[in-house]
């Protein structure tokens, strides 16, 4: 049982890091609250689902063409769509959510509302005790950490890293420097929604697709931002694993605990805000004039 | 070198520069002095096109801003230009309130300073330099920027403007919120920036110092010019001195 939390808490929390890290990329670049995010990560999946059975593709090039289709997917809706009324939060928020809504209805029109599923890329499984571990639970975990580690190495020692660091922190300022701040916004854009696209990638051979799987990933990932601190990705990484945690332990020890899933997410998410509410590592923005 | 022809910058009804006019000439050291609130700010941030930047960001809101006039660098008119090509121009602008990149450390702000430069060497000849006309910043080169003292802080965001080979400096009120000792030794820095061959336009509060180290002076007062000069011939003004430098 014990280890059956652990391995549950792993792989959820990595994939809410995945998805909480392209999410505050985005706020802290763009400043673009976009709700739609984990909507990508869905179109992720089924892209994976479309090129595996319709097309017949392999396993890999159904995830590079995945993600480069929802980065691609990414920038055009950002370019027609988002850019014009970037400046205005509101309108942000409530686009970016007609935009998830329309890419949940585009996949229910398309694939209907079946559930499916794509084959592992490795079969079979390891028994520890009385618990099994999928390799492809093991694949996915490591993945994660290669992807993180990656992009770390891109933020930390690039050109446009730099850029994108520096217009998080202060974009008048790093405008001043030369940095064109409207392209790395974009660039940011097309990074982070490639980041939903891969986590998608990743993670789906672990579950099923369906046109709502973007619902709960969407609020533990908001609640990931809300206790590591909004714009912070260090923050971020800890947070998703602690309320992964959280979760499993609820789901595993609590009776009926698998719906209170979003229960410890929303709970968590209140109480930081209520004790906290910059969160465990919150960035302080320099006021902007 | 640098042009400002009636320029005028409204936000929404609030007219913050009211038609001014000044030139700042290869290798001097100009100042741009007044009380607080009289566009000194803003005339830096028309010039170095910030003002054309937050007009493009709220295009369509409510508050509207105007820009007037014309604004011209190595004979280019730049009132239009987006602010990073302005930068890239070597028009450099050092902002107020020092603004360092604070999550990041000493280095990474000089490197984002050298955003514009391609080759290593030349970054690395920058660096050099910025570290041996503050050889504080070398000392504290890993330590993250927001935890330096305000001085420190000063010294970063002149030394990270200098990373990108600037040809004119805009210096926006180095020396507010610094303590005495540590306001001369900016004030002597930026003397020095001067006798490297770097055109500086300085905005300051503090008048007594400025004036006795910048070739020329424009004094403004709510959004307009009302005088312009060497220090010493500014200071014989005694209506001037009382009223606008408080001296």
């Amino acid at each position: 049982m014990a280890f059956d939390i652990l391995i549950t808490s792993l792989i959820n929390g990595s994939t809410y890091a995945m998805l909480a890290i392209g999410f505050s990329l985005i706020f802290g670049v763009a400043r673009i609250v976009n709700i739609a995010h984990t909507a990508f990560y869905m179109v992720a999946a089924y892209c994976i689902y479309f090129t595996t059975y319709r097309l017949g593709f392999n396993p890999i090039s159904a995830m590079l063409a995945a993600i480069v289709f929802v980065a691609f997917l990414g920038w055009i809706v950002y370019l027609i769509f988002i850019r014009p009324i970037r400046e205005h939060e509101q309108a942000v928020l409530i686009g970016t959510i007609a935009l998830a809504i329309a890419l949940q209805e585009l996949m229910l029109i398309a694939f209907t509302g079946d559930y499916r599923t794509v084959p592992a890329l490795i079969k079979g499984f390891a028994q520890i005790g009385h618990a099994k571990v999928f390799y492809q639970q093991i694949l996915t975990f490591g993945s994660v950490f290669v992807v993180l580690g990656l992009m770390r190495l891109f933020l930390m020692k690039t050109k446009l890293g730099l850029a994108i660091r520096a217009t998080a922190q202060d974009r008048e300022t790093a405008n001043l420097m030369g940095m064109d701040e409207s392209r790395v916004a974009m660039m940011a854009v097309i990074i982070s929604v490639g980041l939903a696209g891969v986590t998608g990638a990743i993670i789906v051979p672990l579950t099923t697709i369906e046109p709502f799987m973007w619902n709960h990933p969407l609020i533990m990932m908001m609640a990931v931002v809300v206790l590591g601190g909004m714009g912070s990705i260090k923050g971020s990484f800890y947070a998703s694993f602690i309320l992964g945690f959280a979760e499993a332990l609820v789901v595993f020890l609590v009776p009926a605990g698998a719906f209170l899933k979003g229960a410890v997410a929303l709970s968590i998410m209140i109480i930081v805000l209520l004790i906290r509410p910059a969160g465990l590592f919150g960035v302080q923005f320099e006021e902007e004039r | 070198m640098l042009e400002i022809s009636n320029l005028t910058v409204c936000y929404d009804k609030a007219m913050i520069i009211n038609d001014i006019s000044l030139r700042v000439n290869e290798g001097e050291l100009v100042s741009l002095v007044g009380p607080n609130g009289a566009g000194k700010s803003t005339t830096l941030r028309a010039i170095t096109g910030l003002v054309t930047w937050q007009k493009s960001i709220h295009r369509g809101s409510s508050d509207d801003i105007k820009l007037q006039g014309t604004v011209e660098f190595m004979g280019k008119r730049i009132e239009r230009t987006p602010a990073h090509q302005i930068a890239a121009m070597g028009l450099i602008h050092c902002p107020e309130r020092r603004r360092p990149f604070r999550e990041m450390s000493v280095l990474e702000n000089l490197k984002a300073g050298a955003y514009l430069l391609k080759s290593k060497k030349e970054i690395e000849d920058n660096l050099r330099q910025v570290y041996e006309l503050f050889p504080r910043l070398k000392e504290r080169s890993h330590q993250v920027s927001g935890t330096l003292s305000g001085g420190e802080q000063q010294m970063l965001a002149i030394g990270r403007a200098l990373m990108s080979n600037p040809k004119l400096l805009c210096i926006d009120e180095p020396s507010t919120g610094l303590a005495p000792i540590m306001r001369s030794e900016v004030f002597r820095k930026i003397k020095r920036i001067k006798e490297m061959g770097i055109t500086v336009l300085l905005v300051e509060q503090e008048v007594s110092t400025v004036f006795t180290m910048t070739d020329r002076n424009y004094v403004l007062s709510s959004g307009k010019i009302i005088a312009e000069g060497k220090g010493e011939e500014l200071l014989k003004d005694e209506v001037l001195r009382k009223t606008y430098l408080g001296l």
